[in-house]
């Protein structure tokens, strides 16, 4: 199935989405009331993820205060339709905490500069955009349905910034094999979200 | 190596088998630019990309909660603004300048990884001051030094908020303005200690000064001290009052005269003193 085959009832835009926007107006035009008002209603997932990532309360604070000042410079670019700004933030906020974990592992070959969160992190995907809203514990059912080694190899993808190599040489498993774990894990995911959602 | 020079061909199979690794962020920069290459170039859209993508708010959600410490959210706001201050000034200066207003030179988590173990917050937004005041002076002239000097002390006034609002048991107000322009951050330490910025507040001129006071929950104003704002529409405020409450009202007003003990005009700007979590 894919994304333009997806339910109707589903694509739907939450107030919060359309409050989240205009926040980002008012910050594209410098205003530092609504970098407060972003910061107040996502502060907790952004640490909490940062945190969960780095495990390094410090680092964890220098990548959620890069990230929100990353959204308060950028916000002009922001690209309506390419995924809430909660999902456009949270994002960033992962792809800098992963940038600091690698550069905190010297083995770990990094970009000479810092780029831009892979294109598919801000692809629209609106039916995600519900599944973010499920119940956490929806969430973690999800994940405690995958295989262990489907969900060892996403966790340390996706928590611990490993490359797909490095997790073949940590769990001493053939790359192709970790490739595959990721991807099907993955698909897993989301079939059992659908489902759920639906 | 980087990815750069020499980007590697790969088939829609290859990408498609990658595809889980690319959006979870597990290839090194050679693989991703040789992803991007083949999906900027490929007549599939490859929509296995999207869809494994769209997965990953959910995985976002799955976290514990933890929240992040008192005083995390007055950096950010200081860090923004002054960069807000550094724009208003590129922009002021942009005449003078040879090149096109710099990014803001704020360092990045990797550059502060490498450079510190822990550098304090008072430390940092110095810092900040320091580089903004350096690109500031690539355009330097006479004609300018004023204003770079305003900027200056505008930089260490935000610093000095951001020292007291990093104290255990600080409260924090971020002034807005009650009508027209006219705002700011402020800072009231657990020893009373009160430090305020402020900006786009209307010049002061002969005795005229704007006055901080402090509302409780008795309603009854308390002059914190009175300061002044030059053409630039910036005041500064340093003072030790009495050890505020949370939920105390930072007022700004216009007075004719320093020293008033009552407001005589209307609140200018204004915020609500908060623990910072």
């Amino acid at each position: 199935m894919t994304q333009a085959d997806q339910p109707l009832r589903l694509r739907v835009a939450s107030p919060a989405d359309a409050a989240d926007r205009a926040v980002l107006v008012r910050l594209a035009d410098g205003e530092l009331d609504a970098l407060e008002e972003l910061y107040d209603r996502y502060k907790t997932m952004a640490y909490s993820i940062a945190y969960r990532i780095t495990n390094d309360s410090t680092l964890a604070e220098d990548v959620v205060q890069d990230a929100f000042l990353g959204v308060w410079r950028n916000a002009a670019r922001y690209v309506e339709g390419r995924g809430s700004v909660k999902t456009w933030l949270l994002a960033i906020v992962h792809h800098r905490a992963i940038d600091a974990v690698r550069r905190r592992r010297p083995t770990t070959e990094l970009p000479d500069v810092e780029v831009p969160p892979p294109a598919a992190l801000t692809e629209p995907d609106v039916w995600m955009e519900v599944a973010a809203g499920l119940d956490a514990d929806l969430v973690q059912r999800a994940l405690a349905e995958l295989s262990d080694v489907q969900r060892e190899a996403i966790e340390l993808a996706y928590f611990s910034g490993l490359t797909q190599q490095e997790i073949a040489d940590r769990t001493a498993t053939p790359l192709g094999t970790v490739k595959s774990r990721m991807r099907l894990g993955l698909l897993a995911m989301r079939r059992s979200l659908e489902a759920w959602a639906s | 190596m980087n990815g750069r020079d020499d980007v590697k061909t790969l088939t829609c199979d290859e990408v498609r088998e990658m595809a889980g690794a690319f959006v979870l962020g597990a290839l090194d920069p050679a693989e991703v630019a040789a992803v991007r290459a083949h999906l900027a170039s490929c007549d599939d859209a490859h929509e296995e990309i999207a869809e494994l993508g769209g997965v990953l708010p959910a995985l976002a959600e799955s976290v514990p909660v933890v929240e992040p410490s008192e005083g995390l959210k007055a950096r950010i706001m200081a860090a923004a603004a002054a960069d807000l201050e550094e724009r208003t000034a590129g922009v002021a200066t942009g005449g003078a300048m040879t090149t096109a207003p710099q990014p803001t030179p704020f360092p990045s988590v990797s550059e502060r990884t490498e450079r510190r173990a822990r550098t304090s917050t008072g430390t940092w937004i110095l810092r900040i001051a320091a580089v903004v005041a350096i690109v500031g002076l690539a355009g330097w002239n006479l004609l300018l030094q004023n204003q770079l000097n305003a900027t200056e002390a505008y930089q260490r006034s935000i610093a000095a908020v951001i020292d007291v609002a990093a104290e255990p048991g600080s409260l924090t107000a971020i002034l807005t303005p009650a009508e027209g322009t006219g705002s700011g951050l402020a800072a009231v330490g657990a020893d009373g200690k009160v430090a305020l910025a402020a900006r786009d507040l209307e010049p002061t001129s002969g005795s005229t000064v704007y006055t901080t006071w402090a509302i409780g929950g008795d309603g009854v104003p308390l002059a914190l001290g009175d300061f002044t704002v030059g053409s630039d529409g910036k005041g500064t405020f340093e003072a030790a009052a009495p050890a505020l409450a949370a939920g105390t009202v930072i007022a700004l007003t216009r007075e004719p005269t320093p020293g008033m003990t009552a407001p005589t005009g209307p609140v200018v700007s204004q915020g609500v003193a908060t623990s910072p979590a």
